[in-house]
């Protein structure tokens, strides 16, 4: 086939092509280079060769070629050399689909290391703990991404760097037929012939010497929405020091010392690339011996708080309208921002009767009960009751949604206890030690699923309301342009709604004999965004719950979404 | 394992079971299955409130009393012991991948997962998938001993296809038959079958 467009693309900023060709993770490579952003030299295999090889059940003849020249200008670009040394280079290998979907192979790191550069690699770092650490690694992900097998000790992982990267293209793009990603795009109706990309991207070392790291950051507190930049940096280590835990990062202060200029570039960099995406970003760098690198940009993760301020300070900076703010805050993050607390000073004079790991936030407050049947049956005479038990099974779930907080002896956060809790919305405090909670039954407690404590007796709580928050106000008004229908606190005088609490077994059949017009009410409302969606399908014309906020936002999203 | 028993058995791992809650769960058809509750009640091992049923204290004492009776070929069965024991292993990481569902860590802080951030949970999302399929050679390790067991897989397939399709309270809801809801029913069912006892 003579084709004249090549199968393989540099990423060094050139041009932007797109991501159907090169996929969405080399296209968040190419855009972060070609805002002149520094970036680990990266080539990416286009979706071109992954429909050859598709079609054909072999790569195109001329790739062999390609991938010789690219390797070249990978080691030209890097300084290191692929199997050799004295600086060997290492690569990562990922999958990049046009569209992401589940079923897509993982990412291979440190590619490129077997028994000569691994003691090239520990010379160079002088860690050659750190060296060995990288090839157990490689071997692992190898031989479970690439081999298919859960045992890695009787792998046999290619000697030749050559092979192994042979070995992760094919598997990249044999995963694009996996089964997982098959039925995701039938689903989907996404055309199976669209195929995916793959990009080869020079590994960096955070652990080369002092003056290297590696740290994220965080356009803006990721927590408070404060529109700071928040990072996290570690001296002298690799991103799997981070992921894994064994290590504490510092605050992003501690680059200030010995790699000033580095986070000059970091901090300019990060709002350069907030505006150009206009979202709050996430960002993962690494310092090479002095030498910052973008390793990935990302929609940034953030508390609800965070949602709620810096959605409405970016509309005040004019970087979103209105419409789009909106778009960022769910319901479910406005009924966490409204869920009750303890009243500040409340919990100080209390007496703390057990104390656990914190696995469910929220108050609860309630009569210790032990037993999931007994739980039951008190709540549903009106009691409120606190479910305390040494471990939690699926006998107990019951009790479990019954009650108003749960409580172990047993356990981590992971256990049942934790796991139902959460899924339930219910504050839970779990392993706080076993006979901890036998002597509680009886008695009214506090549970705060925040802090893990349990305090004695009934502690004043409050409910924030959306009208004392400034932010949660805007918020309001701004859904309430947008919104087709009006959610209110309260039924106006005479109107007799459609009350949706006293038939929740009901709603289907509720919705669907609804007559236009019809004037809805029920807490269903509040807390079920779906709900709040059938309502409007149906016909209705006003929607009565409280609080009022997370319907009206949903009310506001039904409308943005029905504009297309 | 006897009909009599087996019926017991489907109830303790589904507290407030009708007959088509625990059919499939027990290989059997609903209306063996109905007939063999029925009767499970009038011999005073289960007790019906309004069509679903519930083991009594003597039902609980006649099942877990018979179940080394029943399991003992299959306790000395060592290809199934060490399908067992494989579940073991990931059901520590399906928990630790449940907690990440849940919770996300957000600088430096866990917080409850708001569902917000599309890419994070379809991230995960996609790692359920990936254990999902380490699951499903193990189960039809399991199933090959105890062929009701491939009600796990196809149930467990199900959810993660619903999240995986988009409505993700096919993960963790405790309300449905979830994939950590069947998952836990399926660790509960191992457990007995094997005689051990939950270690959290």
């Amino acid at each position: 086939m003579a084709t004249a467009a090549p199968w393989i693309l540099r990423l060094d900023g050139s041009s932007l092509p797109e991501k159907a060709l090169i996929g969405g993770k080399a296209w968040s490579v190419a855009h972060m280079r070609s805002l002149g952003l520094s970036v680990p030299a990266a080539f990416v295999i286009t979706t071109e060769a992954c429909r050859y090889y598709l079609e054909k059940g072999t790569l195109p003849p001329e790739l062999d070629a390609e991938l010789e020249a690219n390797i070249a200008w990978l080691e030209a670009q890097s300084g290191r050399s692929f199997g050799a040394g004295p600086s060997p280079l290492l690569v990562s290998v990922r999958s990049g689909a046009p569209i992401s979907m589940p079923g897509m192979m993982d990412t291979v790191l440190n590619l490129g290391i077997n028994d000569e550069t691994q003691v090239l690699l520990g010379a160079e770092c002088g860690d050659p703990g750190f060296a060995a650490d990288t090839r157990r690694r490689f071997r692992e992900l190898y031989a479970s991404i690439v081999l298919k097998t859960e045992d890695h000790h009787t792998a046999v992982i290619p000697e030749n760097v050559r092979d192994q990267l042979n070995g992760a293209i094919n598997a990249v793009f044999d995963s694009w037929n996996s089964r997982r990603a098959r039925r995701y795009r039938d689903h989907h109706d996404i055309p199976h012939t669209l195929g995916t990309a793959v990009t080869v991207q020079a590994m960096v070392f955070g652990n080369m010497d002092g003056n290297s790291g590696t740290g994220v950051l965080f356009s803006r507190n990721p927590i408070t929405g404060e529109p700071v930049p928040y990072g996290e940096f570690l001296n002298r280590a690799q991103g799997e020091d981070v992921v894994s835990g064994k290590h504490t990062p510092k605050p992003l202060e501690a680059m200030r010392e010995s790699l000033g200029d580095a986070m000059d570039e970091l901090l300019k960099s990060s709002s350069l690339l907030e505006q150009t995406s206009g979202d709050m970003q996430d960002i993962e760098f690494t310092v090479e011996r002095g030498k910052l690198y973008f390793l990935q940009s990302r929609v940034a993760k953030r508390a609800p708080r965070a949602a709620l301020r810096s959605a409405v300070d970016m509309v005040n900076e004019g970087w979103v309208d209105r419409e789009t703010a909106l778009q960022r805050i769910s319901s479910e993050q406005i009924r966490l921002l409204l869920s009750p607390r303890l009243v500040e000073g409340a919990a100080g004079k209390a007496t703390v009767l057990a104390k656990g790991e914190a696995t469910s936030p929220g108050v609860g407050v309630g009569l210790v009960v032990a037993d999931a049947d007994e739980t039951e049956t008190r709540a549903a005479k009106g009691d409120a009751v606190v479910l305390a038990r040494p471990t939690t099974s699926p006998n107990d779930l019951h009790g479990m949604i019954a009650a108003k907080a749960i409580l172990t002896e047993q356990g981590g956060s992971t256990s049942h206890a934790a796991v139902v809790g959460r899924a339930l919305g219910r504050p839970c405090v779990v392993g706080c030690g076993a006979g901890s909670l036998e002597a509680l039954a009886g008695q009214v407690v506090t549970v705060d699923g925040s802090t893990g404590i349990v305090y004695q007796g009934a502690l004043e709580v409050f409910t924030p309301r959306e009208e004392d928050d400034p932010a949660l106000h805007l918020v309001a008004q701004w859904a309430a342009v947008v919104a087709k229908v009006p959610v209110l606190a309260a039924a106006p005088a005479g109107v007799m709604p459609v009350d949706f609490d006293e038939n929740l077994e009901q709603s289907a059949a509720l919705f669907a004999s609804l007559q236009p017009g019809a004037v809805v009410s029920g807490a269903l409302f509040a807390n079920d965004e779906k709900a709040v969606h059938s309502a409007i399908a149906a016909g209705a014309a006003t929607i009565i719950t409280q609080p009022v906020l997370p319907a009206l936002l949903a009310a506001a999203h039904a409308a943005l979404a029905n504009r297309g | 394992m006897t009909p009599s028993h087996i019926v017991l058995h489907g109830l303790a791992i589904k507290k407030h079971a009708g007959p088509a809650d625990i059919a499939g769960l027990i290989g059997l058809d609903e209306t063996t299955t109905a007939t063999l509750l029925a009767k499970a009640a009038t011999g005073g091992r289960a007790v019906e409130v309004s069509g679903k049923y519930m083991l009594s204290g003597l039902g609980r004492i006649a099942l877990d009393a018979d179940y080394s009776r029943h399991y003992d070929e299959v306790r000395e069965n060592a290809a199934f012991m060490s399908a067992y024991e494989a579940f073991e292993v990931i059901n520590v990481t399906l928990k630790g991948l449940i907690t990440d569902w849940q919770t996300m860590e957000v600088g430096g802080q866990r917080v409850t997962n708001d569902h917000a951030n599309k890419s994070y949970d379809d991230g995960i999302i996609d790692r359920l998938g990936k254990l999902h399929e380490r699951a499903e050679g193990i189960l039809a390790k399991l199933s090959s001993v105890i062929p009701r067991m491939a009600y796990y897989s196809k149930g467990l397939l199900e959810a993660l296809e619903k999240a995986e399709d988009g409505d993700i309270a096919w993960v963790s809801d405790a309300k449905i038959e979830s994939y950590h809801t069947l998952w836990f029913e399926l660790h509960e069912d191992l457990l007995r079958i094997v005689g051990r006892i939950r270690s959290e």
